[in-house]
């Protein structure tokens, strides 16, 4: 079983829509049930979502690794080369952005309740962040069972 | 062109003259015209006349690369236009996949219908939120129905939120219905204990519509009544 990657340049809404319903279809193909392909898709969603709003722009990667133990992985990777996470874990509690908690009266506004990265913590396996050149790459991993 | 020769050329003024013509049509592209006026005046052949030859294959060159430049900026703008044009369309798609992603409908006078469909993240939900409430406010509707018989997961955030704005829309006065909450939904609601009390859930839109007619059919069987009571009092 070969390993299979795929790219999708997100720049804007529709881009993000795309991207979900790709990665979706991606998922299926590799072996997850449709619940957590849905799930692998809302990550996606949420993931490049973040990458038009905080990001500037960007890809989202899906990887397929087929050695990962146990039974394989699919890895969702969201680069972008926007200004780097300042406290991942900040960010990813409910309400809160990278710095602290968003004012209530401002999530309207700011169209956002700070509740994606919490998503993406309890819908993925695994969520990283790391530094590189130019920009911030943001990991979910899904293991397959 | 010998040492031993003489080392003037003679040239008419005639002839001088009609280089510096050619050279002028040059200098404003017309290359036609100047190639023709130096082969014309090449027919003698003298030292003067290797000059214009000379002349003449620049200019040709010239004119070549002119209208080969010329060519490939033509291409370069076509190609700008057809950007500009894909840009556009992508803009427009951009408008639409927004509006689709909250589509609300005036399903009745007063009756709005938000449909839920594809993948619902944090931030299409909060913009499902924002819209409606804007909506039941400028169309001063009575009441609203989310269905999402199409979504059969969320994150329970999210699922959280939905709640929400329903409790949101009644605080506007209206009343609000979620209909076709299927079993993978309805797992994640009670897995994290959201208080459904005061909130109307239906199995399906058809349903939600069904007992809106019948309130307004009771409402208005009710409105007669008491009009022919009053009717009748009064005779
Ligand atoms: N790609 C990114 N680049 C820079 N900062 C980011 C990025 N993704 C998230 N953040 C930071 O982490 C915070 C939390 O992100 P999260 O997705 O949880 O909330 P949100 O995007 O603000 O709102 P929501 O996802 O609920 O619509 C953001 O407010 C932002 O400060
Ligand atoms: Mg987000």
């Amino acid at each position: 079983m070969p390993s299979e990657t795929r790219s999708f340049a997100i720049q804007g809404r529709s881009d993000v829509v795309v991207a979900g319903s790709q990665g979706r279809r991606f998922a299926v193909r590799h072996g997850l049930d449709v619940r957590r392909a849905t799930e692998l898709a809302i990550v996606v969603s949420e993931l490049a979502s973040n990458i038009v709003k905080h990001g500037v722009r960007g890809e989202i990667r899906l990887i397929w690794s087929p050695e990962t133990p146990p039974h394989g992985e699919i890895a969702v990777e969201a680069h972008d080369v926007g200004p780097p996470i300042h406290d991942l874990q900040l960010a990813m509690t409910d309400g809160y952005d990278d710095r602290g908690p968003i004012d209530p009266a401002l999530i309207l506004r700011r169209g956002g309740l700070g509740t994606g990265l919490g998503a993406i913590a309890r819908l993925a396996d695994r969520l990283e962040v790391r530094e590189e050149a130019g920009g911030k790459v943001l990991t979910a991993r899904f293991l397959l069972r | 062109m010998s040492e031993s020769e003489d080392p003037h050329v003679v040239v008419t003024s005639e002839r001088l003259q009609s280089v510096i013509e050619a050279l002028s049509y040059a200098s404003v592209d017309e290359f036609e015209s100047c190639l023709s006026l130096l082969e014309r005046s090449g027919e003698l052949r003298d030292e003067f006349s290797e000059l214009e030859t000379a002349f003449s294959i620049f200019v040709r060159e010239l004119g070549e690369a002119k209208s080969e430049l010329n060519r490939t900026l033509a291409q370069q703008e076509a190609i700008n236009r057809e950007l500009e044009a894909k840009l556009e369309t992508i803009e427009v798609q951009q408008a639409a996949i927004r509006e689709l992603s909250t589509p609300i409908i005036e399903v009745w006078a007063s009756v709005l219908c938000l449909p839920v469909v594809g993948i619902v993240d944090s931030q299409r939900s909060a913009e499902m939120t924002e819209t409606l409430l804007e909506t039941i406010v400028s169309k001063q509707a009575r009441m609203a129905i989310v269905d999402i018989t199409g979504i059969d997961v969320m994150d329970t955030k999210t699922a959280d939120h939905f709640i929400k704005m329903a409790r949101a829309v009644r605080l506007l006065g209206a009343e609000c219905i979620i209909s076709g909450i299927n079993p993978g939904i309805a797992q994640t609601l009670t897995h994290i204990g959201v208080d459904l009390t005061g909130i109307r859930t239906l199995r399906s839109l058809r349903d939600a519509l069904q007992l809106y007619l019948r309130e307004t059919e009771q409402l208005v069987v009710h409105q007669h009544s008491q009009l022919a009571r009053k009717l009748s009092s009064e005779t």
